[in-house]
């Protein structure tokens, strides 16, 4: 009798567990990367939020950059993945394309929201006449020069493949005569493949080169000018040696190291540079500067596109609770909460017209550079299969090319047919 | 007790072997013969194309070439440097003897991933501390690029595997070493054999059948190993040091093809299969003699 009274409690509190507590409904909120100042930030804007819609609660769930894409695909395809979340705009076309994001133009309004935007950027998380993303972070890649290390040289920011060929140059030595080379010119991120890619291509960009015709059927990279900005990072590799040595194992964390440390003069980055040297060595500065362009293209110094990329939000069509998601990405992104990417150095730049024309923006570290390349810059193709062919053909082969494994006309005529495979459905 | 009641009473732990074991084998063997993508779902059945496709690819064959390689060299090394402790601790030198044997497991018993980290930082070409002794030590003149260089990945994912697997070896050799009969000592010292005698002539020999074992279980192991060759390498650079398990989850998680990535699953399954068999065929041997 004592047992069954025992078991009975049992399956009672079980039962008022399993249940719903009460009338909150719980938004998974699933956020990718970041830089500390940001993720603290974002964590403390949720606990407002939370405060103030009592029928929302959004849980968030820190997440890893580097495997942003199959912790998605993984989880989408079992029906799990999270409300919202942050990733790249271009995965607008792909998972978008693929019915995992719902289209945020179905919401009534969505007009309104969008007006708040700077339009260029908005449009990057559209495919076709869908739009699956709030834009979060805006970032065009730059070159960042160590203040400190071109000062001791007594040269300037280079503006041109051979300035910046030849500043590598210089810059790299052996500092404390023990006969060993301990500063280099460049280091290039090689242990993520997508982050390799994303910079690289800026340099073919600068060049003129388009990565796919504009109608996306064909895969264009590969030309004469693709060919020069491969061949100059792998003649300051393989002749120059003044790319660190051992750049094909390193991610954003080595890079920082370096950097920070004094012991690279110059790296490819974006908006989030500042912040983590800054948290990594602070006084240590550095000065952005637009990618370089090649020497007969000087001209267009100021008008040359580099490669615009973009963090966004956007809402997983598989998600029970779209207005109450809806709701909470208003609210992440509206513009007071974008004002915060002005005011502290989030490494995040604003995509909003109200946080973008404020004063406080005139403030910020880097923006003027950044704006004006933003006004230029291109973002990926959207294309469903952007990302494999970025990832998967580009950057390996790129990567080969640099460490002189092929030629790189080689290199891009390889990655040129395997991607037209895949643009065409035969891979 | 009614006849059926054994069953009845097996029954939870056979339908749990069935659901974790044998049902994802079982659909992991289907999708080799399917198209089965992450992104666009399942496309039918393609037959042994899955199979046909990673023949064809030089990726595979460049990640078996390195799978053998980290397996047979990571678990030699491994062995030969257990023996190498073993022999130490054997001697019993003092009372350190106890204390160097718990130190010396250490690396056993620490997570690979963990142990992958340590390595990553240890092997890293600008503040690592394997370079630092190097060059100070003057074996080289600058810092090797361990994990950054095509020709050298490979070598450091295989020292740090030999330093987790050694402590194992170490173990099982001691172990070894203690059923070896004190009198066979004795006759060869009578006899005037050398201490290099004794060890080629006696200690080895003895040491034979858990040298066999631990070889076949140690390739087994190696072959299987995902952690430390993707904490530290992620296969890379360019797949320098690629191995097979890494490649499984570059098919089904980078490229998405979980068809593909099956059909590589079960030819690795298939090769352990065969590896284990024939490990269970020296078991027993060393158990009949």
């Amino acid at each position: 009798m004592k047992h069954r009274a025992i078991l009975i409690a049992f399956v009672v509190l079980i039962s008022f567990s399993c249940g719903k507590k009460d009338n909150v409904v719980e938004v998974q909120f699933w956020n990718f990367g970041g830089t500390v100042n940001f993720m603290k930030w974002v964590r403390q804007r949720i606990e407002t939020f939370n405060q103030t819609h009592p029928g929302i609660r959004v849980v968030q769930s820190d997440k890893s950059w580097n495997m942003i894409r199959e912790i998605l695909y993984a989880n989408f395809s079992a029906g799990v993945g999270p409300d919202v979340m942050t990733v790249h705009a271009n995965y607008a076309a792909e998972f978008g394309g693929a019915g995992f994001f719902y289209p945020l133009n179905k919401f009534p309004d969505f007009e309104e929201v969008k007006r708040k935007y700077e339009p260029n950027l908005f449009e990057s998380g559209r495919y076709k006449d869908d739009y699956y993303g709030l834009p979060s972070a805006a970032i065009a890649f730059v070159l960042v020069c160590n203040k400190a290390l071109f000062d001791r040289e007594g040269i300037r920011p280079p503006k041109t493949w051979s300035e910046f060929r030849e500043a590598a140059k210089r810059l790299t030595k052996d500092t404390n005569g023990d006969g060993t080379i301990d500063q280099y010119g460049l280091v290039v991120m090689g242990g993520d493949k997508g982050g390799f890619a994303y910079r690289l291509i800026p340099f073919f960009l600068k060049a003129g080169v388009n990565f796919m015709s504009d109608d996306m059927t064909k895969i264009t990279f590969n030309t004469p000018r693709g060919v020069a900005a491969l061949k100059l990072f792998a003649d300051m590799y393989q002749t120059d040696h003044s790319i660190t040595p051992g750049f094909l194992a390193y991610t954003l964390s080595e890079i920082n190291d370096l950097f920070s440390g004094n012991r690279v003069a110059m790296s490819i980055e974006g908006p989030w540079f500042r912040a983590m040297v800054q948290e990594k060595s602070p006084g240590n500065d550095f000065y952005t500067v637009p990618v370089p362009v090649p020497d007969d293209m000087i001209a267009q110094y100021d008008t040359a596109p580099t490669l615009q990329d973009m963090v966004m939000y956007p809402i997983s069509a598989q998600s029970k609770h779209l207005e109450e998601t809806w709701e909470f990405l208003k609210y992440i992104r509206n513009e007071e909460s974008d004002m915060a990417y002005v005011r502290a150095n989030l490494g995040a730049i604003a995509t909003t017209n109200f946080a973008l024309n404020s004063p406080e923006a005139e403030q910020y570290p880097d923006m003027q550079v950044y704006r004006h390349e933003l006004q230029h810059a291109r973002p990926w193709p959207a294309h469903p299969a952007i990302i494999p062919i970025v990832n998967n053909v580009l950057a390996p082969y790129g990567q080969k090319a640099i460490a002189g494994e092929i030629t790189p006309q080689e290199a891009l005529d390889l990655a040129a047919k395997e991607a037209q495979e895949i643009v065409e459905g035969k891979k | 007790m009614r006849k059926s009641t054994p069953y009845l009473l097996l029954l939870p732990a056979l339908l749990f072997t069935f659901f974790v074991l044998v049902y994802p084998l079982a659909q992991n063997l289907v999708n080799s013969f399917r198209q089965v993508s992450l992104i666009r779902g399942s496309g039918g059945w393609v037959g042994v194309q899955n199979y046909a496709k990673i023949f064809g690819d030089s990726l595979f064959w460049l990640s078996f070439r390195n799978t053998l390689i980290y397996a047979i060299a990571g678990t030699m090394l491994s062995v030969l440097t257990g023996l190498g402790f073993a022999l130490l601790l054997h001697e019993k030198i003092g009372r350190i003897t106890s204390l160097m044997g718990f130190l010396y497991t250490i690396p056993w018993v620490i997570s690979p991933v963990v142990a992958g980290f340590a390595w990553k930082w240890l092997l890293n070409d600008n503040y690592g501390i394997i370079n630092y002794w190097l060059v100070q030590t003057g074996i080289v003149n600058e810092g090797i690029t361990w994990l950054g260089d095509v020709h050298t990945a490979l070598i450091g994912v295989i020292v740090a595997r030999v330093w987790q697997f050694y402590p194992f070896a170490m173990v099982m050799l001691m172990a070894g070493l203690q059923t070896i009969p004190q009198e066979q000592y004795e006759a060869a010292s009578v006899d005037g054999a050398t201490p290099l005698q004794r060890f080629i002539h006696i200690t080895l020999p003895n040491l034979r059948s858990v040298m066999s074992v631990l070889l076949v279980l140690g390739v087994i192991w190696s072959f299987n190993d995902f952690n430390m060759v993707f904490v530290m390498t992620r296969g890379g650079p360019i797949n320098a040091s690629m191995v097979l398990p890494v490649l499984v989850r570059e098919f089904s998680f980078v490229h998405f093809d979980l068809g593909r990535g099956s059909a590589l699953s079960v030819m690795v399954f298939v090769l352990l299969a065969s590896m284990s068999f024939f490990y269970l065929k020296v078991l027993a041997k060393r158990e009949a003699q």
